[in-house]
């Protein structure tokens, strides 16, 4: 059931990770089924699918957090890393490979500041250990310093410099967003995971954290792995998107291609591939591939035609 | 609130809430009087105690005070909007603090009064022919309480009436009544001719002034609610330092016109009293010239130069009155040393060397000096602090940190209190704060660590204040096993040894267990806690000398070059050598909460799997919490079996893990002001019920206490900053589901 | 061999109390996620409340027919119940719903209950006595072997402690997985949150768990006062092992908690004897309590949730 799409453009590029056939069980469920997929450096992938299509447990498995039975992932987190095994790393080993990632449903700390919160992320690559901050050495001091500026520079770059000593969990729910944004590329990654950075925040924030996530990618040459549900979102900053429904990556491509893939929108509509051509085609106002309704995106608005390429 | 007490149609009697109160204050009424009933029972008739509790006639006085917190209760709305106006507070603890020192505190150590209350004194007081007829009107009963209810209902009635004239009669009524009551004390302990610890009146001259504190405030505010945190930050915000100096100023007055300096036998020697005694002896021209009249200048003028320092705002200035501030401290301290030196040279009765023999009056002094420097520190430093936003540090006193020089002003109360408190203290005091509060102070301080800021719930702590007393018993040759000659130290040697020691110990009990979530981490640190004491009972390889334990350990000494401090049976050198230790401890911590490892800290605690998916690595932060906890709690193990000397497992039962673990949250979980302040009411508190309860029974009241304080103020006594937003959440949803997925339940821990 | 099944008796003797015990700390668990530290005083309680129902009917050095004894014995566990389950109700409606209405954290509750223990302990203490060793009447025999099982002797006492303690855990076992109050239970240990949703009143579930568990604690206090000795602070270490066996178990989980007591009593007594050659073993009962810890470590490192798993939703 995989749509083959073909990247000649990218293919050539280094891969950040190369996911081969992982399978993810609780139990007697199935949350990710012989799913692979590549990523490739200074991209932005998205990974849309309906609820429950396993997207986050994919996030979770690429962050150590979940352990698949089957298949490796491999992971070259920076520029020019040799690539390496991810699978039975833990989490915190992972991010020092380079994965920085954000939480669907936010977790901050709330009861630090939000400078705090940003400094966690840039203090784990540093060294200074306990005693010398007791004795408050000079080389600890130094390091608290270039932390605190990082930490400025990054709430600065999210918006979020006035905000910069009031405690996380106090701060809005888009605010708290970007916290989680600056929090994760206070780790200096090479690659960020972003899990539904745009769910409950208002089209303003929508158009504001769409430039943040091109900036990231553009300026900071940090590839950018997206969930989304907000297809207009999705759209406008993905470079290439994979589509998983049940677990089961279901279609491939460029955005346009997504978009006019009929089993990505029979997986949208809850039908057969066939039924969905014909019912759009029947109702071309039909909007599909969006749950947000005052972003939704019709499949007209796209130029699409559905129906031309059915496997 | 009066709405729900309507019954609705159709609501079943059992459901009204009026019953359930009703039935509430009765059980409150019945606990109450089996709390203050008889003792015991014996084993033929265990109701004994029970019935005398409760059928006697004086069930009917507990019952009355059932019915008094049910109207409370039940009229409580009525009353709301009065006792947010200003002056309600100051009332309500005046009135208390007055009640407390009438009925419950000292107001002499003198044995010719058996148990030294109020009311015992002011009976025999009012029948004795050489006092003063002042005085004795004051004691004759029950006229002191006749003139507190007096005072009371005048500043109540000003207070709910609102009359500005009303107000001011208050004021003067409760500052004349407080006054009396303190002259007239004073006068009866100069007859009485001891020296004298007791802290009644004074307390109920501070009890007094609070009640007049609530006059003036309402005379001068117009307000319609109070705001205690506002009036406070004006008066730090008007000039920094000012109630430093203010405070220094009534120490200072206490100490020069009216405290004993010098009392030897019988003789309670005021500042003019000594001077005069030594006139003629070969006490060393500067001391004698500080008791004549240095002393007097050197206070006058520090005073006026930190006030005049403080209300010009002038940094040069102040800091010209924190060195005077110092150096007449350190004159003040040369004089105490040489005049006591003397006396005891002279063979004074009781004196054993330099500072015996003492009264309050040079160490009030001393703190009124400390004070005035401070203050000079205060307004030097204050400049910088205007304009920077709250630091992001956890405040001393969450909040109050934020107006300038709050902080500082209180860690100056407290330091100035820790230094020349003890000194005035009764010996059993002494002893108290050595061996009780102090210990206890630096291992909550280390606990709070573990629990506080990483989150992990130790129940097993004192098993590495254990180890830490059998490394010191070990090293200094107190146990069957001897170590080898060479390795044979002296007590304050073993300190880097049992923190080594003890570092080992919390990794190695750390290291497998600290994947466990929070209950499971809780029983089996317990379990090794009760390990570890019974691995000392049962003396395996006759290395811990069984219940027995270990004797003769040697005391502390220091013999550096020319330096040799001995510290040998008296509580008061321990107590300063215990300062140095927990003054270095909260230093260090400090810092390290302002460090990455602090915020690592409180990140894993916030929450695990995003702390590690930040990169933190949460088995080393957690592993370095336990074993920086378990290190100072070796530390205070080190202290305690030099100090007391002899060690037994039964210092380290199961209990004392838990009581610390209680302080620590009872003074605010995560507040390392908050952990000291609960160590140190908590170990406070049963010695002082001591004179209020039957010993048997202060556990009990203990645990009330804990009770109370866990029901209406969970976040404890000092709420730390990184932990208020955990208990009060925020305003809007999203961060009530942030906060919803507790450390290490969220995806990780269910497994 | 006759050695160590006399351990393996005495064992599920004490391991029964435990495990009565250990079902009041995971029925708790199982509702509010919290240590209910106080259990401790409620078993406490109940070997109290019992004693003082029972002396009423009987007199040291009575002898009593085997009808009678099993009258006093039951009425000593409903009394042992009664009183028990009544603390633990006071002790949730005092030391508890205060603080869950006010969403303390989980800390506040654990501090909550250890004063409330403190004070319970020392308030029986003050209003009956401190002595360190009371003994219910003696009415009958307890000590006389009634059953041989392989060498070993069973005495009387043992025998009732095991079978009704066995009942009891049976009869919980039902009440839990068949009974709409089982339902409500389970529902709430799940998500609390959805099971108000679904109309099951939480605060009544609540309360009702601590009685059940208080009852049998209470239970447990009459037994286990029976067969040794009582005192204010007997509470403490069959607390501390009981609450061992329900993490060993797996808290949270009742047949977990069950299982967990049965096993910790037999281990503590059966390791330290060993060889059973009648020396009094390699290591000696001294050790009894290390051996105790010891296990529970070794299991919680390599099973971090407990023997069977937490959940009381999902075991029972």
């Amino acid at each position: 059931m995989s749509a083959e799409a073909t990247q000649p453009t990218t293919s050539t590029r280094e891969v950040v990770f190369d996911v081969r056939n992982i399978t993810l069980r609780f139990g007697g469920v199935t949350s990710i089924n012989d799913v692979s997929l590549q990523m490739y450096r200074d991209e932005i992938l998205a990974v849309i699918g309906p609820n429950g299509a396993g997207k986050t447990s994919l996030f979770n498995s690429l962050t150590g957090v979940y352990t698949p039975q089957e298949g490796t992932i491999t992971l070259a987190g920076r520029s020019g890393d040799t690539p390496q095994r991810v699978i039975g790393q833990k989490t915190h080993v992972i991010n020092h490979m380079g994965v920085a990632r954000t939480f669907q449903n936010i977790r901050l700390f709330p009861a630090l500041t939000a400078l705090e919160n940003v400094k966690v992320g840039v203090e784990t690559r540093m060294k200074a250990g306990p005693v010398s901050a007791m004795l408050g050495l000079p080389h600890q001091r130094r390091e608290e310093r270039e932390s605190t500026s990082r930490a400025y520079e990054l709430l600065t770059l999210v918006g979020l410099r006035s905000r910069a000593n009031e405690l996380a969990g106090s701060l809005a729910y888009g605010e708290q967003r970007r916290l989680e944004i600056a929090r994760a590329l206070g780790t200096s990654p090479g690659v960020i995971l972003l899990d539904e950075p745009a769910a409950g925040t208002n089209p303003v924030e929508k158009r504001d954290l769409a430039d943040l996530i091109r900036l990231i990618n553009r300026e900071l040459d940090i590839s950018v792995l997206l969930i989304e549900h907000d297809m207009k979102l999705v759209m406008s900053v993905a470079d290439r998107l994979v589509v998983l429904n049940f677990g089961s990556l279901i279609a491939e491509g460029l955005p346009e291609e997504i978009q006019k893939n009929p089993a990505v929108i029979a997986a949208y509509l809850g039908t057969s591939a066939e039924e969905a051509v014909a019912e759009v085609e029947n109702q071309p106002e039909l909007h599909v591939i969006a749950d947000d309704t005052s972003n939704m995106t019709s499949l007209e608005d796209a130029g699409a035609t559905p129906g031309e390429e059915t496997p | 609130m009066s709405a729900s007490i309507q019954r609705r149609p159709g609501e079943r009697l059992r459901d009204n809430p009026l019953v359930g109160r009703a039935l509430g204050c009765l059980a409150l009424s019945f606990v109450l009087a089996l709390m203050i009933g008889k003792q015991e029972g014996t084993q033929q008739d265990f109701g004994l105690a029970f019935r005398e509790a409760i059928l006697g006639p004086r069930i009917v006085w507990f019952l009355l005070i059932g019915v008094l917190v049910f109207l409370l209760l039940t009229f409580g709305p009525r009353v709301q909007p009065y006792v947010h106006r200003p002056g309600i507070r100051p009332l309500a603890i005046g009135g208390l603090t007055v009640v407390v020192a009438f009925s419950l505190l000292k107001w002499t150590d003198s044995t010719v009064v058996s148990d030294g209350k109020f009311s015992t004194l002011s009976e025999a007081a009012s029948k004795t022919g050489q006092l003063a007829p002042l005085a004795r009107t004051f004691f004759t009963p029950p006229l002191p309480w006749v003139l507190f209810v007096v005072a009371f209902a005048v500043a109540a009635a000003a207070i709910v009436l609102r009359k500005a004239a009303l107000s001011w009669v208050g004021v003067a009524l409760s500052v004349l009544v407080g006054l009396w009551a303190w002259y007239s004390h004073s006068l009866v302990v100069s007859l009485l001719g001891t020296p004298d610890h007791s802290t009644g009146a004074l307390v109920a001259l501070l009890g007094f002034l609070a009640i007049a504190a609530a006059c003036a405030a309402t005379a001068l505010s117009a307000e319609e609610s109070a705001n205690t945190r506002g009036f406070v930050n004006r008066i730090f915000a008007w000039r920094p330092g000012m109630p430093l100096v203010a405070v220094a100023l009534v120490l200072g007055v206490m100490a020069f016109a009216i405290a004993t300096w010098f009392s030897p036998s019988n003789q309670n020697a005021t500042l003019v009293d000594t001077a005069s005694l030594f006139s003629s002896t070969g006490l060393a021209p500067l001391a004698k010239a500080y008791l004549s009249w240095l002393g007097y200048l050197l206070f006058v003028l520090s005073l006026a130069l930190a006030a005049f320092a403080a209300y010009r705002r002038d940094p040069r200035l102040a800091w010209g009155a924190a060195v005077l501030g110092l150096v007449s401290l350190v004159l003040n301290l040369v004089a105490l040393y040489s005049i006591s030196a003397l006396g005891a040279k002279s063979a004074f009765d009781g004196a054993n060397g330099p500072w015996d023999n003492l009264g309050t009056g040079g160490w009030l002094a001393s703190a009124a000096f400390l004070l005035l420097a401070g203050a000079g520190y205060v307004v030097a430093t204050a400049g910088r602090e205007r304009g920077t936003i709250a630091r992001t540090q956890s405040d001393v006193l969450a909040g109050i940190g934020k107006i300038p020089g709050m902080s500082k002003a209180l860690i100056l109360l407290v330091v100035a209190g820790a230094l020349f408190y003890p000194p005035m203290a009764t010996p059993f005091w002494q002893k108290v704060l050595v061996s009780e509060i102090g210990i206890y102070v630096l291992l909550a301080i280390g606990l709070n660590v573990v629990v506080g800021w990483a989150g992990l719930l130790d129940l097993g702590f004192i098993a590495f204040y254990a180890i830490g007393s059998y490394t010191t018993a070990y090293f200094v040759g107190a146990l069957p096993i001897q170590p080898p000659e060479w390795m044979r130290l002296s007590p304050l040697l073993c300190i880097p040894i049992a923190i080594v020691v003890c570092l080992i110990a919390g990794v190695s009990l750390g290291y497998p267990t600290l994947r466990l979530r929070g209950d499971y981490l809780a029983i089996v640190t317990l379990g090794f806690g009760e390990i570890i004491r019974i691995v000392a009972v049962n003396n395996p390889g006759n290395f811990t000398n069984g219940p027995k334990g270990a004797f003769g350990i040697p005391t502390p000494a220091i013999h550096l070059g020319p330096i040799h401090i001995d510290w040998g049976q008296s509580s008061l050198q321990y107590w300063y050598l215990l300062l140095v230790i927990t003054g270095l401890v909260i230093l260090a911590f400090n810092r390290l909460e302002q460090s990455r490892l602090g915020r690592a800290w409180a990140a894993i605690r916030e929450d695990e799997i995003a702390a590690q998916a930040t990169g933190v690595n949460t088995r080393n932060v957690k592993l370095l919490a336990f074993a920086i906890g378990a290190s100072t709690s070796g530390v205070a193990g080190v202290f305690f079996a030099s100090q007391i000397g002899y060690i037994n497992p039964d210092n380290f039962v199961l209990n004392n893990s838990i009581l610390v673990v209680a302080y620590v949250v009872f003074g605010g979980m995560g507040s390392l002001p908050g952990a000291m302040a609960g160590a140190a009411v908590l170990t406070w508190l049963p010695e002082f019920l001591k004179d209020q309860v039957p010993a048997e029974d202060r556990q009990m009241w203990i645990g009330a206490v804990i009770l109370l304080m866990m029901i209406f103020r969970p976040a404890g006594l000092v709420p730390a900053r990184r932990r208020t937003a955990e208990l009060h959440g925020f305003d809007d949803a999203s961060s009530a589901e942030t906060s919803a997925v507790p450390a290490g339940e969220g995806m990780g821990g269910t497994k | 061999m006759t050695d160590f099944m006399n351990y393996l008796v005495l064992g599920l003797t004490r391991g029964s109390m435990y495990a009565l015990i250990a079902l009041g700390y995971t029925l708790v668990y199982g509702v509010l996620q919290l240590i209910n530290f106080a259990h401790s005083e409620v078993f406490m309680s109940g070997a109290f409340g019992s004693y003082l129902v029972i002396g009423m009917f009987v007199h040291d050095g009575q002898h009593l027919a085997w009808w009678q004894v099993s009258l006093v014995m039951i009425l000593g566990l409903l009394s042992g119940a009664l009183v028990g389950a009544g603390v633990a109700w006071a002790l949730e409606r005092v030391a508890y719903r205060p603080l869950r209405q006010r969403g303390a954290p989980k800390l506040a509750f654990l501090i909550s209950a250890i004063g409330m223990s403190f004070f319970l302990s020392q308030l029986a203490g003050k209003l009956f006595n401190r002595l360190s060793q009371n003994q219910f009447p003696s009415y009958f025999d307890q000590n006389k072997a009634v059953l041989h099982i392989l060498g070993a002797a069973v005495s009387r006492i043992q025998l009732i402690v095991i079978v009704t303690a066995l009942l009891m855990m049976f009869s919980l076992d039902r009440l839990v997985s068949g009974t709409k109050l089982g339902r409500s239970i389970r529902g709430v240990a799940e998500d609390a949150p959805t099971a108000a949703l679904m109309g099951i009143d939480i605060d009544k579930t609540i309360s009702r768990t601590f009685i059940i568990g208080g009852a049998l604690g209470g239970a447990a206090g009459f037994l286990f006062g029976t067969t040794f000795v009582f005192s204010n602070i007997m509470g403490f270490i069959p607390g501390v092992k009981a609450f061992a066996a329900a993490v060993l178990g797996g808290i949270g989980n009742i047949r977990g908690a069950m299982i967990g007591g049965l096993l910790l009593g037999v281990v503590e007594n059966i390791v330290p004897t060993a060889p059973w050659d009648g020396s009094g073993g390699w290591i000696g009962l001294q050790w009894t309590d290390v051996v105790a810890f010891v296990v529970l470590i070794l299991v919680l490192v390599f099973r971090p949730t407990g023997i069977l798993g937490e959940r009381l939703g999902r075991a029972a």
